[in-house]
């Protein structure tokens, strides 16, 4: 007979249940609760700030019938072009630290890590006086070339170079990682048998770091596609992002249950696109943990 | 065909890798004939695996040369070379199924799909492997000796004119190893393909191969079939590395005599007569454990100590015994079951054609 289901509790997996409950607690009231606050406040009627009202789509009817889709468009294709780039730029630089740098990939990762030290905002201010009419660039080429440009800021590939900047280490170290954990004897023994370095890295090095591909791709996704500042502080006014909507919704506007409704059809989207991506590309597969 | 006769398919002259000032391979010389099955062996940081590893072109010589049928290959990268190495890691593709592992290797040459298929099946029925229940299967979930096979199928599908090994079995338990061990012996028979073997295990090297070379310090010590090096073993070191077999210190004395310096006791013993053994020259004197044996009182042998019984070991039909001459200093007996003693006291005995000198 099976023993009651509480015995696991209270028997020898008690100092386990108790270890765990910290954690729990956590999750509960600072992930669980908000969330579920979140979603329930998308329903309360327009402009009001009570939770205990009769449950309505009304926001949601707002959202779809005016142009909010296009700042999720921006954001879903300013997070796309993130990615896309950082995997480009990241891949032969995770790479040199992983495989061929000695002591030099220290070097390169110390400075990266630096680099987080000084705040996100800082550091786009720091472009911004890079890029301003007659900052760091302007005024150089102006003294020293004689050439006049106008402000290189309030533009898309700006705000991309900005979140670029930003999320390379988000990117870079699952690279690292998934690189490393190729095995030297692999890819010397597909050299062994003909293969040349495109087809090694066709056949062996991209699909065995593809874990570390996926983890960084998503990461940064993620993270890029409820960004804010970088639109904001780089981009002026240029494009509106889906997390600059929602900012001005609980701000400015006052209408927490639209940005309560928005959040919520932001989350779902982005979780939509996690889950499929996490589902065609099978992690533990890739891993060869498990049979196809 | 008699392997003994056929032509060097790869020789290899004055091979030198140092690695800054260390010498890992000094000037080393040989040759690999054509089908032969050859192995190097040498003991951990004896250069066997850089040497090999120059050998598929994975490190570049320091000097010297190695031609393959006659062309100078040093400058060749691996995948130029017609040649192709089963990794002590066996270094299989995790992420392919073993159909796709073996089929690797022709995949890269561009071979058409289905030829592909029919080649990888061929290669897998060759190595015991069921190909209908292997071909799909994923590496990660083969066992120790399915994952030896797959990987010696893989080599086998790039078809190499010869075909290296870097300790493959190492990880493998005994009883296995000793199946494979004559697995990969027959495959070399039926391909006729050129093997070269690296191991560390002399008894593996005699198992399989038609010709050793042993290493030591990044030199070849010895080179021969097994059944030669296995009679007259060069010097101590070769002899020592054939397994249990009793060294004893000797000091000559006169023609057919010596000191045995057996842990501080000097103990007077006959040796065969060297006419270029000078007295007072050490040596080492090998006694194969099976040459010695037990005396019945009143038998009489070539030399005969009296000796403590300390061990007793069951080999299947032999029995192995540790018996201490002085304290300090045993000997390995080894006899066939029906001679078993229960004595703890006995005297040893072993004739004097049955021990050698060699250098130490």
């Amino acid at each position: 007979m099976n023993p009651p289901f509480w015995k696991k509790f209270f028997g020898p997996g008690l100092i386990g249940s108790l270890s765990a409950t910290p954690f729990l607690l956590l999750m509960l009231f600072g992930f669980v609760a908000p969330l579920l606050c979140v979603v329930w406040f998308g329903l309360m009627p327009p402009k009001t700030f009570e939770l205990l009202q009769a449950p309505t789509l009304e926001n949601y009817r707002t959202i779809f019938e005016q142009t909010y889709f296009k700042s999720i468009l921006w954001s879903l294709a300013l997070a796309v072009a993130t990615v896309i780039i950082l995997l480009i730029i990241c891949y032969p630089l995770a790479f040199a630290i992983a495989k061929i740098f000695r002591g030099g990939g220290y070097f390169i990762t110390y400075a990266i890590v630096t680099s987080l030290f000084v705040s996100e905002n800082i550091r786009l201010f720091g472009w911004v006086i890079g890029f301003m009419k007659n900052g760091v660039v302007g005024g150089t080429l102006a003294k020293y070339f004689d050439i006049q440009i106008d402000s290189l800021l309030y533009n898309i590939p700006v705000i991309i170079l900005g979140m670029v900047y930003v999320y390379l280490p988000f990117m870079l170290f699952p690279l690292v990682l998934g690189i490393k954990m190729i095995p030297d004897p692999v890819r010397e023994a597909a050299f062994d048998m003909g293969a040349n370095r495109w087809q090694v890295f066709r056949k062996i090095d991209l699909p065995l770091s593809m874990p570390g591909v996926m983890i960084g791709s998503l990461l940064v996704f993620v993270l890029s596609i409820g960004a804010i500042s970088e639109a904001k502080i780089l981009g002026g006014q240029k494009v509106v992002t889906i997390a600059s909507d929602i900012e001005t919704e609980f701000t400015y506007a006052q209408n927490w249950p639209l940005g309560s409704a928005l959040s919520t059809v932001f989350i779902a989207l982005t979780m939509v696109v996690v889950f499929l991506t996490l589902s065609r590309f099978d992690l533990e597969k890739l891993l060869g943990k498990k049979s196809s | 065909m008699d392997i003994s006769t056929a032509l060097p398919i790869l020789e290899v002259k004055g091979i030198t890798k140092r690695f800054g000032k260390f010498v890992a391979v000094d000037n080393v010389d040989f040759f690999i004939r054509d089908g032969e099955f050859f192995t190097l062996v040498g003991p951990s940081g004896s250069g066997k695996t850089t040497l090999l590893r120059m050998l598929v072109g994975m490190e570049k010589p320091s000097s010297g040369e190695l031609k393959l049928r006659g062309n100078r290959i040093n400058e060749l990268a691996p995948n130029k070379r017609p040649t192709c190495m089963v990794f002590q890691s066996l270094a299989l593709f995790p992420h392919m199924t073993v159909g796709k592992n073996v089929e690797f290797p022709m995949n890269i040459r561009g071979v058409k799909d289905s030829d592909r298929r029919t080649r990888a099946m061929e290669l897998l029925t060759l190595l015991h492997l069921n190909p209908y229940r292997y071909y799909d299967k994923n590496v990660t979930q083969c066992s120790g000796g399915e994952r030896q096979r797959v990987a010696l199928a893989r080599a086998l599908a790039y078809d190499p004119d010869i075909l290296f090994f870097d300790e493959p079995l190492s990880a493998i338990d005994a009883q296995l190893r000793k199946v494979l061990q004559k697995e990969l012996k027959d495959i070399q028979r039926q391909t006729r393909k050129t093997f070269c073997y690296v191991t560390h295990s002399l008894e593996e090297a005699m198992v399989m191969s038609d010709r050793v070379a042993i290493l030591r310090a990044g030199a070849i010590e010895q080179i021969g079939t097994p059944d030669k090096i296995y009679a007259s073993p060069k010097n101590a070191f070769v002899a020592e590395f054939m397994g249990e077999v009793n060294l004893l210190s000797i000091v000559a004395t006169e023609p057919g005599k010596a000191t045995w310096e057996a842990n501080l006791n000097r103990l007077p013993i006959h040796i065969p007569v060297d006419p270029t053994l000078e007295s007072g020259a050490a040596r080492k004197l090998l006694i194969r454990p099976e040459s010695l044996r037990f005396l019945a009182s009143g038998e009489v042998a070539g030399n005969s100590i009296p000796v403590r019984i300390i061990n007793e070991f069951l080999l299947g039909s032999r029995i192995q015994y540790h018996v201490e001459v002085v304290p300090g200093c045993n000997l390995t007996v080894e006899r066939l079951r029906e001679e078993r003693t229960t004595a703890t006291e006995a005297t040893l005995g072993w004739e004097i054609t049955d021990s050698q000198i060699l250098e130490s």
